[in-house]
């Protein structure tokens, strides 16, 4: 039994259904990230779990427990917000003290605790500034300060990091990460930045319209994303979505890419999904990401499905770590990832390699993978 | 001016169509100033002369020999209608009305403003419309229910007291105001609170739930605190009006030794027998103005930070 359990949930305002059916489950000490475009309702699903929201229908269980109708303060959860949520009139001490506060801890022990969370997040010297005194990263700290205090059964993140520039952000992701190596927690955390979400998660559910597209490990969604939207939201640079259409090689099947004012480029797939055969000779989406879709010499040796074909480049973006270079594939601008020091210019044709045990397809009338 | 000037001269000329500029609008203000403070010094220097000097002398000289006499009569000793027992007794009748009558609105108010803002329930916005329309009805309307009302409390306190020997200050004339002043003043104290709290940030509302802290704790722990700015405008705004209302005053505690100082330093000033103590009547009227004034200066920053906050606050 996980430890974290949502069956069925449903939450309704009005005629407006925010979250329609939510099926989720964490084991204890996992990492789940709940991941989407803004309105997709993961905040609400976050909320309902505080209990800060109500549930219309379904039921939320934490260590075997309903906890449908229990208040907030009775859940046995911590909650970093967004705007962290700091109480300006109290010192950073008064802050991360005022939940045993509320339930009567006694003034020792809450000292005790204060000091011991303090150390681990190193913001002993700050105990007794208030808010208003301390820089964005020190109040992320204390935020995460109160919510480690009371060492409860379940940390809800509710986009901690967004308030912060991006170098800040890099090293809070860091130190999340370490403290909940270290701790042990149960962590679920809302972010609209699929890189935080699979740097972090050992679990990720990718959220559209208040309904979880995929739920599965950061490499399950990474590499077998159930639909269009989960290939496009994850990753970046995104994955190439080319429009293609699949076409016969000897007994095989093959998948054909217009290029423009040249012929189309057709490429055996030997490894084709069994799905794929009902597709001969119909458009499909052919997905590839741009790490897939390299210079020759970059493609990875072992790789069983290895195919070349020459591309006209556009642009090329050089980042520094990769070249990134812009080539055109059935009416779409599709990104490679070649090595740094790749020899390539642009307004040229040079030969690309498609690895295609990556590649994935998409029925364009329903967006879901083709298997 | 022609169309073609040189640079230089259209400077000069900017330079000094600025500085008429300032002239003119400094030269306004001084005056307007003048013109408002003109009142209030005349006031203070007869309330400092003895009335040979204010029958022969000019009204807008200073004292040639300054004397508190007049204040301390006008404290302890002038008669108010028949009563020759100063402003003093007047003086803490308003204070006792007027300090629960502030706390008590602006608290409810507070706790109004937290409730539309962060308690929301069906039909709030039509709740806070009708409490803004009390703000609009014109007090002279309310006069005559209002006093029906009262009268009924009256008699319900004179029923307590036969029952239980005390009236739970039912039918007091103070306690009848401080009821008046907190109704009326409901209005406006709401609407100052929810203004302010519709900016304040709600995830410091959750945060604290998810802290365990109950309706009561947060309004007290988080909410108030973190309020004084429009706590301040709410006080001085309340504190002068209720100060200064007369009619209430006239009409539920108009004659005796439970008037409030508006209606007694009315009384000082109509008295017709004997000369008129001009020197009396302005220090009773500058103790009476003096409550306020003082409010205004302490706190009066805060006024227009606290204005200003709700406008800007991000």
């Amino acid at each position: 039994m996980a430890f974290l359990e949502i069956d069925g949930l449903k939450k309704r305002f009005g005629n407006v259904e925010i979250l329609k059916g939510i099926d989720v489950e964490l084991e204890k000490g996992g990492f789940l990230v709940l991941v989407g475009p803004s309105g997709c309702g993961k905040s609400t699903l976050l909320n309902t779990i505080a209990g800060l929201e109500t549930i219309t229908e379904g039921e939320i269980r934490v260590d075997g427990r309903a906890i449908n109708d229990l208040h907030p303060s009775k859940r046995d959860i911590a909650m970093v917000f967004q705007s962290y949520a700091l109480y300006p009139n109290m010192t950073v001490a008064g802050n991360i003290a005022f939940g045993m506060e509320m339930r009567g801890v006694p003034a020792a022990e809450r000292q005790k605790a204060i000091d011991k969370v303090a150390k681990i997040l190193q913001i002993g010297h700050l105990l007794n500034r208030k808010p208003s005194q301390l820089s964005g990263g020190q109040r992320q700290r204390v935020a995460m300060g109160r919510a480690l205090v009371r060492d409860p059964k379940l940390f809800l993140f509710d986009e901690p990091l967004s308030n912060l520039d991006a170098k800040l952000r890099v090293d809070m992701r860091i130190e999340i990460k370490r403290l909940h190596a270290t701790t042990g927690t149960t962590i679920v955390y809302v972010t609209h930045d699929q890189i935080e979400a699979m740097t972090l998660a050992t679990k990720i559910a990718v959220m559209r319209d208040g309904e979880v597209q995929q739920f599965g490990t950061p490499a399950e969604i990474y590499n077998n994303p159930t639909n269009v939207f989960v290939a496009d939201f994850m990753g970046s640079p995104a994955m190439n979505l080319i429009p293609a259409k699949i076409g016969a090689n000897g007994s095989g099947l093959s998948v054909v890419l217009d290029r423009e004012a040249r012929q189309p480029i057709a490429l055996a797939l030997p490894g084709a999904p069994a799905g794929l055969a009902a597709f001969k000779d119909k458009p499909v989406i052919f997905g590839v990401r741009p790490e897939a879709l390299t210079d020759p010499e970059g493609a990875e040796r072992n790789g069983s499905e290895i195919a070349t074909a020459d591309c006209h480049i556009e642009v090329i973006e050089p980042a520094g770590s990769d070249t990134f270079a812009v080539t055109n594939l059935g009416g779409k601008a599709v990104v490679a990832r070649l090595r740094a020091d790749a020899r390539i210019q642009p307004g040229t044709s040079t030969p690309l390699a498609f690895n295609l045990t990556k590649a994935v397809f998409f029925d364009p009338a329903t967006e879901k993978r083709i298997l | 001016m022609s169309a073609v000037t040189s640079p230089a001269r259209q400077a000069s000329g900017g330079i000094r169509a600025r500085t008429l500029n300032r002239i003119v609008i400094y030269g306004l203000l001084a005056l307007f100033a003048l013109f408002y403070l003109m009142p209030l010094f005349v006031m203070l220097v007869t309330s400092f002369k003895t009335m040979d000097e204010i029958q022969n002398g000019n009204m807008l000289a200073l004292p040639h020999a300054p004397t508190f006499a007049p204040w301390i009569k006008a404290w302890s000793e002038v008669c108010s209608g028949l009563t020759c027992v100063g402003m003093k007794g007047y003086f803490w009748n308003s204070i006792k009305m007027v300090v629960p009558a502030v706390v008590i609105s602006t608290l409810l108010g507070a706790l109004n403003g937290y409730v539309l803002t962060k308690w929301r329930f069906r039909g709030h916005t039509l709740v806070f419309a009708m409490m803004l329309f009390a703000c609009f009805i014109p007090f002279q309307s309310v006069l005559l229910p209002m006093a029906t009302i009262l009268g009924s409390l009256g008699r319900f306190g004179a029923t307590l007291r036969n029952a239980t020997g005390f009236s739970f200050g039912l039918g007091n004339s103070t306690v009848n105001l401080v009821f008046v002043h907190v109704v009326y003043g409901l209005g406006f104290t709401t609407l100052f609170f929810r203004n302010y709290y519709e900016a304040f940030p709600t995830e410091l509302i959750k945060a604290a739930q998810v802290d365990g802290a109950s309706f009561f704790q947060i309004f007290r722990r988080i909410m108030l605190p973190n309020s004084l700015p429009i706590i301040v405008v709410t006080v001085i705004y309340q504190f002068t009006n209720i100060w200064n209302d007369f009619l209430f005053a006239s009409a539920y505690a108009g004659s005796g030794d439970v008037m409030p100082m508006t209606v007694a330093l009315n009384n000082v000033v109509n008295t017709s027998t004997g000369v008129v103590e001009y020197n009396v009547n302005m220090a009773a009227a500058m103790i009476a103005a003096l409550p306020t004034l003082i409010v205004y200066v302490v706190a009066g920053r805060y006024f227009v930070r606290g204005l200003m906050a709700g406008a800007v606050k991000g």
